[in-house]
């Protein structure tokens, strides 16, 4: 069934896909995707005069089929870096034209051949203060069920970030993680499994931590930002913080590639990056934009955490990806 | 009757061809017949040619596990939505139809209501924070909250939620046909109400409910939202397992083997439908 809906819907939006002046950008919803409207579309549809349309969240099944069924209707699209890494390799991303996209200030850890950062950020630890009792200071915490009872919530999809914590919590050494020991990983997690709730999206992740129907989690540092923003009684601990980073990567065959490799320059141009940082929390990935923002909002992003942070190794990440999804979802559905 | 068809005026025959069809068949031809093809193809052509993909499903304890589940699941929802249906069924059955109208236009209502947006809500009543939780423990009855959501009883509740007019309306044709006088007659013989159900009106009913059951069977099987919404990681079912394969593992050689299995299931609890309850009488009734 799903099959003949992705290809119907590929289909489908073949019909609809942008004309010559517009273009298809697609991110994943929620604050996030309102922040890079705000601080990259719009500038770019005024200083150049293409039309950014908005499409969301981000499938990766659907970019697939898209790309295999020549009906691409996706121009730019915002994916996590270890997808864009191996989606590179299975030859699903067009190269990016660095003649368009000035190169010199992006972050090179953002930058491969296919894709340009979007924003890197971190993985949190962060709770709702009316639903814990005292404060929560590190992932081991969150695999203490007496000191700290009730439901935590993690990112639902194989991803870096979760067996990550699983190890670090168990007492592995930051710098002895890779390669990552599934066993030992998923053994630590069944000791909390019954209490864990899944987020599979950022707006839910936050509605869960806001609504006390999880105490803490495992939360990306923007939602928590956001949430703080609100108003929301909410706190976080930055220790071991772990990075990993969103990038940018236009689909094989898009039709508007060279209104999406201008558009790429405009969203890696210190100033819409350092917009969109002070709209979502998230980092930037050009190294000129922290000139640009108020040192307030430098303060909260995870470049002011360095201490005790991680880099979640994407090159791991994008060579055993199957093989830990697999396992992944396996021991999920058990 | 049949005799006199040839003296109406042409437009009241039974049309002789196949022309009227047309239309809708070249529709379900293009947008279900081809797609299914090409989705047996991949499923033994991905990523090598070869049945793979099969030995896979039935050879993988996990694979195994979601099939089993996807079974439970079905099962438990159409047994509780047999249940609650049988005695809305028969209340309209018994109704003036001017309550019984009133009474069928909400059942209706609900169906054409957004599924996302009632199984949402079912989230927002379930869930640990949620009103159902919040009222017990308000009025004392619990001091945790009850697992109601992530979990079987959560998909139970929102599927039987949305199966029961699947299950209502064939079940209110089959009473309705049912003459009242065999329920007096058997009270007149001294039958208690209870024996008047069990030995009458059950078993004169077995045709709808074999029905509507059938019906709620196959749609729980291939279900998606509600279980994805409302059950927990190992709560997955079938259709649940085929979108992650196709959209998380990239895997559509395997996403399509299962996609297959389900649609070969679901045709053969359609050709035993057919057989156990006619093809006329299941089409008829509702």
């Amino acid at each position: 069934m799903k099959l003949i809906l992705t290809g119907l819907l590929a289909g489908l939006l073949a019909v609809t896909a942008a004309h010559a002046d517009e273009m298809v950008f697609t991110s994943w919803g929620g604050t996030t995707q309102e922040a890079q409207t705000k601080s990259w579309a719009a500038p770019f549809e005024a200083s150049s005069g293409i039309k950014v349309l908005q499409d969301g969240p981000t499938d990766y099944g659907k970019l697939k089929a898209m790309v295999e069924g020549g009906s691409v209707a996706w121009d730019v699209v915002d994916v996590e870096m270890d997808f864009a890494i191996k989606a590179a390799k299975d030859g699903l991303l067009e190269p990016i034209d660095f003649n368009v996209v000035p190169k010199a200030d992006l972050d090179p850890r953002f930058t491969t051949d296919h894709a340009v950062g979007s924003f890197y950020y971190s993985f949190v630890l962060a709770w709702n203060k009316g639903a814990v009792p005292g404060e929560p200071t590190g992932w081991a915490d969150m695999f203490d069920l007496t000191k700290f009872p009730g439901k935590r919530t993690f990112y639902k999809w194989s991803a870096p970030g979760v067996i990550e914590i699983a190890l670090l919590a168990d007492g592995v050494p930051a710098d002895k993680l890779y390669p990552l020991d599934l066993d030992r990983a998923f053994k630590k997690l069944d000791t909390i499994k019954p209490e864990i709730v899944w987020w599979d999206s950022g707006a839910q992740s936050q509605q869960l931590i806001a609504s006390g129907e999880a105490a803490f989690g495992q939360l990306w540092n923007g939602r928590v930002f956001a949430l703080e923003q609100d108003g929301a009684d909410v706190g976080a601990s930055w220790n071991q913080n772990m990075t990993a980073a969103d990038v940018l990567v236009i689909p094989k065959g898009s039709k508007n590639k060279a209104s999406a490799m201008k558009f790429l320059a405009t969203a890696t141009s210190p100033k819409s990056q350092a917009m969109f940082a002070k709209a979502s929390g998230y980092a930037p990935i050009n190294t000129a934009a922290k000139a640009e923002m108020p040192a307030d909002v430098v303060k909260s992003l995870p470049d002011a955490y360095v201490d005790g942070q991680i880099d979640l190794d994407m090159n791991y990440w994008a060579e055993n990806r199957d093989k830990i999804a697999e396992r992944w979802y396996a021991w999920q559905a058990k | 009757m049949s005799g006199n068809l040839s003296h109406r005026p042409p437009i009241l025959r039974r049309p002789a061809g196949i022309g009227g069809a047309l239309p809708a068949l070249i529709l379900i031809s293009l947008f279900f017949v081809v797609p299914v093809v090409a989705l047996l193809l991949r499923s033994v052509t991905e990523p090598v040619p070869g049945l793979q993909n099969y030995a896979i499903l039935f050879g993988d304890g996990t694979y195994a596990r979601v099939f089993l589940n996807t079974f439970l699941v079905a099962t438990v929802v159409t047994a509780v939505t047999v249940i609650v249906a049988f005695p809305v069924a028969w209340m309209l059955a018994i109704m003036p139809p001017a309550f019984g109208s009133i009474v069928f236009g909400i059942i209706i209502l609900s169906m054409w209501t957004n599924l996302l947006t009632r199984t949402y809500a079912w989230m927002v009543l379930l869930q640990r924070t949620g009103v159902v939780n919040r009222t017990l423990m308000d009025i004392g009855l619990i001091s945790q909250p009850l697992p109601l959501i992530n979990n079987l009883t959560g998909v139970t509740i929102g599927m039987v939620y949305i199966m029961l007019p699947f299950m209502i309306l064939p079940l209110v044709g089959t009473l309705r046909a049912i003459d009242p006088m065999t329920l007096r007659a058997a009270a007149l013989c001294g039958a208690s109400p209870f024996d008047a159900f069990r030995r009458i009106l059950l078993p004169l009913s077995l045709p709808g409910i074999a029905a509507g059951g059938l019906m709620v069977f196959v749609m729980s099987l291939g279900y998606f939202v509600t279980p994805t919404l409302l059950g927990g990681t190992s709560n997955m079912m079938l259709a649940g397992m085929i979108a992650q394969m196709i959209q998380s593992l990239l895997n559509w050689g395997l996403g399509s083997a299962a996609a297959f299995i389900l649609l070969l299931v679901t045709m053969a609890l359609y050709a035993l439908q057919l057989r156990l309850v006619g093809a006329k009488r299941m089409t008829g009734g509702i």
